[in-house]
């Protein structure tokens, strides 16, 4: 796997049938055809202007419009950016705290949901094109049953939100049919299972210690988290403030990747070490070196990483922080509560809250399994599942879907024609949420209104509209006046009007602090839904002086039993481990082909998930990426492919959920494999007693790198924090002038230290600049087009790796070797040092690319553009070309907001201001590692980046001296003693 | 038997050789001839389509309204100097004064249908640049470009032509050398050119040319 690895299989081959002869007949063909079409002189289109033109409206420069995208329920602060009503691209809004200006690359993602072809445009009646009021005449009919039984038998099934409009909704629905239930169900994590909602402070925590926790990547704070998270790991003047963070973690994750002691471990090992650690951090610091009975049946790996996170987490207590993965269940939730109060940590890096969201709220009946009991039980004759696909991640109830099926009235309501939807009478299409008002709390309970920003493309309705008509047919309740109502809040109108008109304007919703947590409506919900009260008596993670709970009690009998799993295949007894896809998340982002295309974190796999392995695991089963595994349980068996993850814990599988879709849409149906059937309901993220056998069969895998190693080459530095050196000079020796003359000089500081690899970045070029998606294929023969990629390297023992990755756009050489191979001077340098890259002069030879050390260019092999008719060309960015077949392409700094800027400044007679331009990648980036400016201007922020002494090139030694810099890897290491 | 010596006859007659000799310059001429010709036919205005008025539902005069009614270029297309794009005149604009006069004349029925119908005029094309320029209004504007510096004297025009060729070579002779093409700003909207000059505009708008032949000054 290493450097002959480097092209496909095949790559250099001649393509059979075609000899030399014809090829030079098609190329005269070609460059003949070609010399005729430039002879038609284009046509066609014509100016429209309005009717009557809309107040503000400014063709030609687009606006920005505050709003949230929902994360797993969960507020997210954006900008959305439209072009004449039409929304192009997703930024963070600065002023929302779960954002800060940042995204995450789901949310980079969104808006080409909003234009996806195959969402729902009509109701469907048992799979056959209906309309609104067909349903609204058959849930009349309903309405009057139901309204004389006081709503027995009347279901609603949604997932678990934090909108208190949508509560408001669901209260009066409750109202109106008294007998109805309720039902939640998410596939994804409960953030409060026992009804508190932990909130940590990362940038106070100076040892912090995770647990299966991905919270820098996977979590609806995440974007917060990160950024606290690098404000300690910045480095500044060559310095770097101490901290460590700890990860034992069995699937390695980006927070892992960010470790500095990482500690691969199964699940089946978890419990032993934690009560490793609580042993080692109950022993003062005299008796050190004693090892006490919990540590001493461990392995020398874990109990060096407990001996050092215990020495330094004294030594920094109670700047420290124990984060539990969201998954790993409530035994190791409450042990780390403990561990952080017996830090001290409690109230100072870790707070908790009454759950925002609604999965514990006491109205509610319960999740899937209940509904599927009280489907069971004939307790049901009419359900109503809003957004939720139960069908797909939910497979482990079996008769689900026939006893939906068999009820007299059931309806879906959701963005596409899923599998939930193949089952119920009616599916409703849910209208996008950039086609509607709503509202809902950011993670840590900010209320945010959410404004369309475009008409239902497809007829589409919200969540809300729908549940509104449901309990209230005859009131004209569009989404509006639903969440105005909510907010109103008893204020008197011009009150109420500025508050509102504020909220719009920021993004977020100033709200008296008696309403907190409520559904927003005066005196209707006194207290959080469903969360236990301050009572210390009943509280389980009031702990008082007994620490840490030991964990070996509740392991042992699975322990000991997993242990022999190593023995061989046929034995029973490996752990799966199940986790949401890094990109299309339970599934809802299936037909996402921005996100199905993005290369997954740390495996680059694209299009698929697999089983990932660890390279003992492999070499000792004889397995190779990309056989076929059976995986097994008692209840479901599934096949999944193969594929090894340095770093991953031995002795478990891990595999990501969201995939083996049946009914997602084009892009999503059929790709990877199904890992829910495996899944012992919802809750369920360890499963234990897997068989594994290999089939005969191969499944082709497609990665982005097949490398794993940095060849001795280190294009990540990694340096210690103690001694953060200068990397050795590059050459300097140039024929040219060294500067060019411009009045400006663009360059990039990246930063290896605090970036997580989250590929936000990616997504946020993607959508930018019109980057074409290529599909699996394609990718198979390394023509993905993403402008900017994350590399990753494994570096160290395959078994417990250094997981390095290093974003890598164009590194706009000022000795470009790409421009210097150009026959028709396609890509030449700007006064301002740009490399630019001119499509239209483009004859696509390829030189460039192959004369790219970096192999950051990419061209269009095929046409890659949507069919003129697609209504995804409504997101392309007006300010950018859309690239034809032939034509190569690279990252440009963002030039198009480079000339804006400019533009703006020369109308304002002022020079451009630093952080004025800004690329797409460094808006998007949750932690600020990619910095952007003008390298004339000493005092930029860029310049103050670049002058750090560690700051180096990529590849410098091959005198291309890049424009874009990096700084590097800090590896930090433990604290002194006092 | 064996061929007798004799005088051997040549294989093309003289005539022959002159005729290759005359169709050998022929083809040299039609060559450096169809040359020329495809050379001036893609410079010629007819491909370049300047002084050429494509067919408008609504026969509108610029001489009319800039010139003899003094009416500023910015009341219909008001977005110049704020964006890339100079902005068309909805309909309700027209009706700002046609809802009043000549509102019934045959030549505005397009108009008062657009009103009445709710549905957009339908203007053709008489300056189009290719997709993969981007033009900016706004920032030529600023920077003492006039109106007719490439729109030409609309205030001579009755139905609107195109006036330049716009092409690539067109616009960077004057992104290679501006200052001869400056307008003071008093006559950067005048409907017909008035005289231009000079490096002192050059310090006025404070035109920076350095970057002005970037590629991707106009291609991105």
């Amino acid at each position: 796997m290493a450097a002959t690895a480097e092209f496909p299989f095949g790559a250099g081959d001649w393509l059979p049938g075609m000899d030399r002869r014809e090829f030079l007949r098609l190329m005269g063909a070609s460059l003949a055809l070609g010399g005729v079409s430039g002879c038609v002189r284009p046509t066609g289109d014509t100016l429209v202007p309005y009717v009557a033109a809309p107040e503000e409206a400014l063709p030609g420069r687009p606006k920005y419009y505050a709003t949230a995208v929902p994360v797993e329920g969960f507020a997210r602060g954006i900008l959305v950016e439209t072009h004449l009503g039409r929304p192009t691209k997703i930024e963070g809004n600065p002023d929302h705290p779960e954002s800060r200006g940042a995204t995450d690359a789901i949310t980079q993602a969104a808006i080409l949901d909003l234009y996806d072809p195959d969402r729902s445009c009509t109701p469907l009646r048992r799979g056959e094109p209906s309309t609104w009021t067909a349903f609204a005449d058959e849930w009349g009919r309903q309405r009057e049953i139901f309204a004389g039984t006081g709503g027995r038998g009347l279901a609603l099934l949604t997932e678990p939100t934090t909108s208190p409009t949508l509560l408001r909704e669901l209260e009066q629905f409750r109202t109106a049919f008294p007998g109805s239930r309720w039902y939640q169900h998410t596939a994804l994590a409960d953030y409060a299972p026992d009804g508190w909602q932990f909130d940590y402070d990362l940038g106070r925590a100076r040892v912090i210690l995770a647990i299966g926790s991905d919270c820098l990547f996977r979590h609806p704070a995440c974007l917060r988290y990160a950024r606290s998270f690098a404000k300690l790991r910045r480095v500044e003047q060559g310095q770097v403030p101490r901290s460590r963070l700890y990860v034992i973690e069995s699937t390695p994750t980006l927070t892992g990747a960010m470790a500095d002691v990482r500690l691969p471990a199964s699940p089946t090992r978890l419990n032993q070490i934690l009560d490793g650690i609580t042993e080692a951090m109950g022993a003062d610091s005299a008796g050190e070196g004693a090892v006490g009975p919990a540590v001493a049946v461990l392995s020398p790996d874990e109990r060096s990483f407990i001996r050092s996170l215990a020495r330094d987490w004294r030594l920094v207590a109670p700047e420290v922080l124990c984060v539990a993965g969201d998954e790993q269940g409530s035994a190791i939730r409450r042990w780390s509560w403990a561990l952080n109060e017996r830090g001290g940590a409690v109230g100072h890096t870790v707070t908790r809250r009454a759950a925002v969201r609604s999965d514990g709220d006491p109205r509610s009946a319960g999740g899937a399994t209940a509904l599927a009991a009280a489907l069971r039980g004939g307790e049901v004759k009419a359900l109503v599942i809003v957004s939720a696909n139960p069908i797909y991640t939910s497979p482990e109830i079996r008769d689900l879907a026939d006893s939906i099926h068999r009820l007299p009235f059931s309806a879906h309501l959701g963005s596409h024609a899923d599998e939930t939807a193949a089952v119920c009478r009616w599916h409703l299409p849910e209208a996008h949420f950039l086609e509607t008002w709503g509202d809902l709390r950011g993670f840590d309970g900010t209320p945010s209104v959410m404004q369309p920003l475009i008409e239902p493309l497809y007829g589409g309705r919200s969540a809300l509209e729908v549940l509104h008509a449901l309990h209230a047919p005859t009131a004209t309740g569009n989404g509006y006046d639903l969440v105005r109502e909510t907010w109103r809040q008893g204020d008197a109108a011009t009150e109420f009007e500025l508050r509102w008109a504020s909220a719009l304007r920021r993004g977020r919703m100033e709200e008296r602090p008696a309403h907190f947590g409520g559904d927003g409506v005066p005196g209707r919900v006194p207290s959080p839904s469903g969360r236990p009260d301050a009572d210390r008596s009943t509280d389980p993670f009031v702990l008082g002086a007994h620490a840490p709970v030991g964990m070996v009690a509740e392991a042992a009998a699975l322990a000991g039993k997993e242990e022999g799993a190593t023995a061989g295949l046929a034995a029973a007894g490996w752990t799966l481990v199940l986790m949401p896809d890094p990109n299309v998340g339970d599934g809802r982002g299936s037909n996402n082909a921005w996100l199905q295309e993005l290369p997954r974190p740390l495996t680059q796999l694209v299009w698929d998930n697999a089983a990932l392995i660890s390279p003992a695991m492999a070499e000792a089963l004889g397995i190779a990426n990309g056989d076929v595994l059976a995986l097994s349980t008692d209840a479901a068996r599934v096949e999944a492919a193969a594929w090894i993850v340095p770093g991953h814990a031995p002795g478990c599988v891990s595999m990501a959920l969201g995939y083996g879709r049946t009914r997602a849409g084009f892009v999503g149906t059929g790709r990877g494999f199904d890992a829910y059937p495996l899944r012992r309901g919802s809750a369920g993220w360890t499963v234990r007693g897997l068989r594994i056998a290999r089939t005969d069969r191969r499944y082709p895998l497609v990665t982005t790198q097949r490398h794993f190693t940095m060849e001795g080459r280190e294009p990540v530095r990694v340096v210690p924090s103690d001694r953060i050196a200068a990397p050795p000079p590059d050459p300097t020796t140039t024929l040219y002038s060294p500067v060019p003359p411009g009045a400006h000089a663009w360059g990039m500081s990246i930063d290896l230290g605090t970036c997580l690899g989250c590929n936000a970045c990616v997504v946020a070029c993607q959508s930018e600049n019109n980057t074409p998606v290529v599909g699996k294929d394609q990718v198979a023969r390394g023509r993905e087009m993403h402008w900017i990629r994350i590399d990753r390297y494994f570096e160290g023992d395959p078994a417990a790796p250094r997981l390095l990755h290093q974003p890598v756009p164009c590194m706009q050489c000022e000795n470009a070797p790409c421009e210097v191979v150009c026959p028709v001077g396609a890509t030449v340098h700007s006064s301002e040092g740009l490399n630019q890259m001119v499509y239209n002069r483009c004859v696509g030879t390829r030189y460039c690319s192959n004369n790219c050390p970096y192999k950051v260019r990419r061209f269009n092999f095929l046409d890659y553009r949507s069919p003129t008719d697609s209504p995804v060309n409504l997101q392309k960015n007006p300010d950018v070309t859309v690239r034809a077949r032939g034509v190569m392409e690279k990252c440009t700094y963002c030039v198009q907001r480079i000339n804006r800027a400019r533009i703006d400044a020369a109308e304002g007679n002022r020079p451009i201001r630093d952080g004025e331009v800004r690329t797409a990648c460094q808006q998007a980036c949750p932690v600020e590692a990619i910095v952007f400016g003008d390298l004339a201007d000493p005092s930029s922020q860029v310049s103050r980046r670049k002058r750090e002494p560690a700051n180096y090139s990529l590849l410098g030694e091959l005198n291309t001296r890049p424009r874009t810099t990096y700084l590097p890897k800090v590896i930090h290491v433990g604290f002194p003693a006092a | 038997m064996h061929p007798r010596p004799g005088k051997i006859r040549p294989l093309f007659s003289s005539a022959a050789t002159t005729a290759y000799r005359v169709a050998l310059g022929l083809c040299a001429l039609l060559i450096t001839l169809s040359g020329v010709t495809t050379y001036a036919y893609f410079h010629a205005n007819y491909w370049n389509r300047i002084g050429f008025a494509p067919n408008q539902p609504i026969q509108f005069s610029h001489r009319h309204h800039a010139a003899e009614l003094h009416i500023d270029c910015r009341n219909c297309h008001a977005t110049v100097e704020t964006s890339a794009f100079a902005g068309m005149p909805s309909t309700q604009t027209c009706l700002t004064c046609h809802s009043q006069i000549f509102a019934r004349t045959t030549m505005l029925r397009p108009l008062v249908e657009s009103r009445d119908r709710d549905v957009p005029l339908r203007w053709a094309f008489v300056n189009r640049l290719p997709a993969h320029v981007f033009f900016d209004h706004s920032i030529h504007i600023a920077k003492g470009v006039a109106c007719s510096s490439c729109h030409g004297d609309v205030g001579k025009t009755v139905l609107m032509a195109k006036a330049e060729p716009l092409t690539m070579r067109w616009c960077l002779d004057c992104h290679k050398n501006p200052a001869p093409r400056l307008s003071p700003p008093e006559s950067i909207y005048a409907a017909v050119a008035s005289p231009r000059s000079s490096d002192d505009l050059m310090t006025y708008y404070r035109v920076r040319t350095d970057a002005l032949t970037d590629c991707a000054t106009c291609h991105h």
